[in-house]
């Protein structure tokens, strides 16, 4: 095909399809040549990386690293100095490119690398970014210049006076590598350590790679990092502790597979081994799910293992910590609405966890703490719990009806910062990536001014709620699940829970309105436990529509519903009609993995994310929703519900 | 002059220097469409306000900024972002000034509903940066290609209707392809190309709905032509730059959010660039913006591709005006950091009164922000979507945007700093030598065009 044909098919100018075909030409060279310094050298230029060359010319990318090391072929880093270097410029901000001069000689003393998080994704969002730039404003306190690594344009970490130095570089191995190297004076302390904790699930990943390279990391060490993401290590290591976590394994085939699941017992918890975000992560209730997950729903993982584990459905809950190597001080314990199944990241959190009871939290700080110092970790660590027992679903407004005879598992470790970090630092006051990164530079807690423990409970309710762009994604199916889907969150807060969660559903878009219509379409599954929900928006003058099985329900509840179809073919007004006419202003649809369930709802879900009106795939969330017009101010609309407060941040930590 | 740059110089003599407690808007939650970018910017604003001694209150409901951290605003609200908790927020803190070009779109609408409730009167504050007026003309679709008509800037003939009926009919005038843009809304959001009636049908009633004031935009589709982007600023003695140009390499019909961008231009001669760079300044003027904006232009393709699309409309124009973001947007972000040019910076201080040659670019530190900036190399953007999430997803990109993110890369040429950027975007090793085993050639190179730079490379070996 020629540039020109490419062209006319693509509609993209010949310009650029003819600089595709000379990156194509160099590809061809790089495979039918023996590499020579010259050609290297040329390849480079246009930018090939070492791992490409070394596919094409059947090396590793190691064995290129060191040609190029022999050849003398390294980058050299160019100033961003916005005059073409007409003028002087002072501008610390660097790209690197394979030429002779290098306007970036390797800064003089202290220093460390800030491993920034690349492109904001769904589960590796801005909350990294924040994490960033707090680690390089915390180094330069101590003393130490901030040498920031990132690849996004949008984001505050590349901005010009957040570090020391700036490179905007891919956040691969051989980029960093090549940073540290410049960066390594050459009558210096040898290569400048890496900070790599913040950078969310990327800069973890290069921490293996930076560690393998024999280069310094600065926190935790690359060991803590594969006890917590192997399963194999991460079960001999609580088991060793004496800490419960859900029974599972790793399994490489569908047989082993089965026989874990058979020996754990259905419903289980499916996932690829390292991958981010709960990616492909799924409830399955049988065999027959379980084939199909295994033979289909793998790419995910390439060949990796894939994970299974016991399902409980429990209530989860989260905490971050900084540990020093002696202590460990863990800011808040955060509570999910959402029972356990629902991705974290998707999940309403609520700090303080309302309805645990002092011996919950006394566990959770007990179990932190021993991980903590037992993984050795030095800066910032996330831990997920669930609790068995009990109702699923607790409503913060109301006192515990059910006995405190609850037992708490350990879900999942992760020796990093997680999203909640900028949430729990800002409700609870505790500058926490900060303190992070000088316990990582050798302080202690004590030194700081802290100790190990439970920080004071502040007297707020804050509550950190998810926001999904599913408006945008057409054929994207979004009920919640074990898999994030959200791309962003906000926060509502208040000194009470209903006024807390007002403010969050009205910020996130999610609230029912007074005498409005909701039509409820509830998996069979969910049934039993959705009267309290239909008695609530009863109670709240809230209009039911529903679906045949679940209005069949409401009618035996002896409570006012209309049957609105779910069978598209079976005439009108069905359920999509319904929500693109306008006639409902809310959806409660909960989903199982049967294929047939999705498959109706599915079109439920999309017409109300394209409708734009709140759509609940959780009973716990629409309970909160519900519960917020009953007891809280509802859509922060005058002369409705109960007065809430405005107040300035600050102000809220103070106490009321 | 026209009559809203008038009335803006007149706002701009009142307004001085006299502002001494600005509330700025951030842009809320992360949503595809309205990414950290805001949170970049509003930081920067916010200690540039700081600088010139002014209070900076802060309003935003999105915990994981910056911007909402201790010491960046001299005071934050952490909360949602109505017009009810507005009203409460100013009449706590009274302020002399509201700077909503910073907050994105939700920054905007928030402004125009913050005006209409009558709060700006009740609470005698003003709106800095951008004239009211123009943040209407530049959303209403009518208004907008009313001004670009009294401007003699020309638009793509186009109609705006608020009823299907009324689309109907004019589709029969018009005749398909017709681009569909609802009014008000986020990244394009309910819009999108149509080329038969069934598409026609689902897009504009789509879009009737999405759009708060429930208007839609009917306009000839330009699909193919070049698109092309302008950032420039305006202070209030009307002295005026361009700080940088963008080519998409993606061509008409895909949004810019999901394009691949180049900067600056590659495909352009020196007498195009100079014509859109004196275009982007004229429209900057005559909407009296003091600040920054954005400007896209739709510019005729290379012959090759104008035979392909096969249209025989004779264009009457040798460009069209496609769009004017009166504010700080996603590509201001992106044109920052190509050039080092702190433009949410410099749109605040201009906000409050200063001019371009009063402002030192902190960046180089030996430059001032009256001084256009020059590059020495190639900067290209790709954007990171979520189809990795969501396989099952539609992956046709459209002018409704999908991508949740982004990278950049520099280098001295654009083959390398294309590769980079590749690199950068960390889709599990894949370089340009990529290839989908679900590959489908021929005419549907566009259908996944997440992937269609590695499908070009592909299709170049063959």
């Amino acid at each position: 095909m020629t540039p020109e044909t490419l062209s006319g098919h693509t509609l993209v100018d010949p310009w650029f399809i003819h600089a595709l075909q000379r990156i194509v030409e160099m590809e061809a060279h790089l495979l039918g040549e023996t590499l020579t310094p010259s050609l290297l050298r040329r390849a480079k230029r246009l930018g090939f990386s070492d791992d490409q060359v070394g596919t094409l010319s059947d090396m590793l990318p190691e064995q290129v690293r060191s040609l190029r090391q022999s050849w003398d072929i390294r980058p050299v880093y160019k100033m961003v100095d916005t005059c073409a270097a007409e003028f002087e410029a002072a501008t610390p901000y660097y790209y690197s490119t394979y030429e002779q001069e290098n306007e970036a000689p390797a800064l003089k003393g202290h220093k460390a690398v800030v491993v920034g998080s690349g492109p904001i994704r769904i589960g590796q969002g801005i909350e990294f970014d924040y994490c960033s730039v707090h680690a390089a404003w915390a180094l330069q306190e101590e003393g130490v210049k901030s040498i920031m690594v990132n690849s996004n344009p949008e984001t505050v970490s590349t901005d010009f006076d957040t570090s020391h130095r700036l490179y905007f570089e891919p956040m691969d191995e051989e980029s960093l590598r090549d940073v540290i190297e410049n960066e390594t004076e050459d009558d210096g302390d040898g290569p400048p350590p890496s900070v790599v904790q913040f950078g969310g699930q990327t800069a973890i990943n290069l921490s293996q790679s930076l560690a393998q390279a024999g280069l310094p990391l600065l926190g935790s060490g690359a060991e803590a990092i594969d006890i917590a993401s192997d399963r194999h290590k991460f079960e001999e290591f609580l088991a060793r502790l004496g800490i419960p976590q859900p029974p599972g394994a790793a399994v490489t085939s569908v047989e082993e597979a089965l026989r874990v699941a058979q020996d754990i017992g259905y419903p289980v918890v499916v996932r690829p081994s390292y991958v981010l975000g709960g990616r492909a992560m799924e409830i399955v209730q049988n065999a027959t799910e379980i084939i199909r997950y295994l033979t289909v729903a793998t790419e995910a993982g390439q060949g990796r293992p894939v994970l299974i584990d016991k399902y409980m459905e429990g209530r989860e809950c989260e905490v971050d910590a900084i540990c020093d190597g002696h202590e460990v001080l863990i800011p808040g314990v955060m509570e999910h609405i959402e029972r356990a199944g629902v991705h974290s990241g998707d999940s309403m959190a609520v700090y303080p966890g309302l309805n645990l009871t002092p011996e919950e939290v006394d566990t959770i700080v007990d179990y932190t703490t021993r991980i903590g110092l037992a993984l050795n970790v030095s800066g910032l660590i996330n831990v997920q719990f669930v609790i068995l027992g009990g109702a699923p679903y607790r409503s913060p407004l109301f006192p515990r009806e059910d006995s405190p005879d609850t037992s708490v598992y350990v879900l999942e470790v992760n020796p990093r910062a997680s999203r909640t970090i900028p949430f729990i630092s800002k409700v609870t006051g505790l500058p926490v990536v900060n303190l992070a990164t000088r316990v990582m530079l050798g302080r202690t807690l004590k030194d700081l001014g802290h100790s190990g423990g439970l920080w004071k409970r502040q007297k707020i309710v804050a509550i950190k709620a998810p926001v999904f762009s599913m408006s945008k994604l057409t054929g994207v199916d979004w009920y919640m699940g074990p898999e994030m889907k959200s791309t962003g969150e906000v926060m509502g807060v208040d000194h009470d829970f209903p006024s807390a969660v007002s403010k969050a559903l009205t910020a996130s878009d999610l609230t029912i309105k007074p005498e409005s219509v909701v039509l409820l379409s509830i998996a069979d599954k969910d049934k039993a436990e959705s009267t309290t929900l239909i008695r609530e928006l009863l109670q709240a003058g809230i209009k039911l529509y529903a679906t045949e099985g679940t209005a069949a329900m409401i009618s035996a509840m002896n409570a006012p519903v209309t049957v609105i179809t779910k069978r598209l073919s079976e005439g009108h007004p069905n359920v999509v009609d319904v929500i693109n006419e306008g006639r409902v202003n809310g959806v409660v649809n909960t989903v199982s993995q049967a294929t047939s369930v999705l498959r109706d709802g599915f079109y439920i879900r999309r017409a109300a994310a394209e409708r734009r009106i709140p759509c609940f795939t959780s009973l716990d969330t629409a309970r909160a929703a519900v519960e917020s017009l009953l007891f809280g101010s509802g859509s922060l609309q005058e002369d409705q519900g109960r007065p809430y407060s405005i107040k300035r941040s600050e102000e809220y930590l103070d106490g009321p | 002059m026209t009559k809203v740059a008038q009335r803006s110089l007149q706002a701009g003599d009142r307004m001085g220097t006299g502002a001494s407690k600005v509330l700025v808007i951030g842009s809320g939650p992360i949503v595809i469409g309205q990414a950290a970018e805001f949170d970049y910017a509003g930081t920067q604003a916010c200690k540039a306000l700081r600088e010139e001694g002014i209070t900076t209150v802060l309003a935003n409901s999105n915990p994981a900024t910056i911007m909402t951290d201790r010491g960046i605003a001299d005071v934050v609200y952490i909360e949602p972002l109505t017009v009810e908790v507005m009203d409460r927020i100013i009449a706590r803190e009274r302020p002399d000034g509201i700077l909503p070009t910073l907050g994105g779109q939700t920054g905007l609408n928030l402004a125009v509903a913050i005006a209409d409730a009558g709060l700006l009167d009740k609470y005698s504050v003003r709106l800095l940066g951008t004239p009211l007026e123009t943040i209407r003309s530049a959303e209403d679709r009518e208004l907008f290609s009313k001004l670009l008509a009294d401007m003699g800037e020309p638009a793509p003939p186009s109609i705006t209707v608020s009823s299907m009926d009324e689309a109907r009919k004019m589709a029969q005038e018009m005749g398909l392809p017709l681009a569909v843009r609802p009014a008000y809304t986020l990244g394009g959001t309910g819009g999108g190309l149509v080329r038969t009636t069934k598409e026609f049908e689902a897009i504009v009633s789509g879009g009737l709905s999405a759009s708060p004031i429930h208007q839609v935009l009917l306009e000839r589709s330009l699909e193919g032509w070049k698109e092309i982007e302008y950032e420039v600023m305006r202070d209030s003695s009307d002295n005026c730059i361009t700080v940088c140009n963008m080519e998409n390499l993606d061509p008409m019909g895909v949004h810019t959010g999901d394009s691949i961008t180049v900067a600056p231009s590659q495909t352009l001669t020196d007498k195009e660039y100079q014509m859109l760079r004196s275009a982007s300044l004229r429209i900057i003027r005559a909407l009296g913006i003091e600040g920054g904006c954005n400007v896209q232009f739709a510019l005729p393709p290379h012959p090759v591709v104008d035979k392909a699309i096969g249209s025989n409309w004779e264009p009457n124009a040798p460009y069209y005006v496609i769009e004017v973001n009166p504010r700080v947007s996603r590509s201001s972000a992106l044109a920052s950091k190509a050039t080092g040019y702190p433009i949410a910076r410099v749109a605040s201080k201009i906000a409050v009164g200063k001019r371009l040659d009063e402002i030192p670019n902190v960046v180089t530190q030996k430059t001032l922000a009256a001084f256009e900036p020059a590059l020495d190399y190639c900067v290209v953007k790709i954007p990171r979507w979520p189809f990795d999430k969501f396989p099952a997803g539609d992956r046709g990109i459209t002018t409704q945007m999908k991508a949740t993110g982004e990278v950049m890369a520099i280098e001295r040429c654009f083959e390398a700093a294309l590769q980079k950027a590749v690199r950068s975007l960390e889709m599990a090793g894949r370089s340009l030598m990529w290839e989908d085993p679900d590959w489908r050639r021929d005419d549907s190179l566009l259908s996944q065009p997440s992937q269609a730079i590695f499908d070009y490379g592909q299709s170049c070996m063959v």
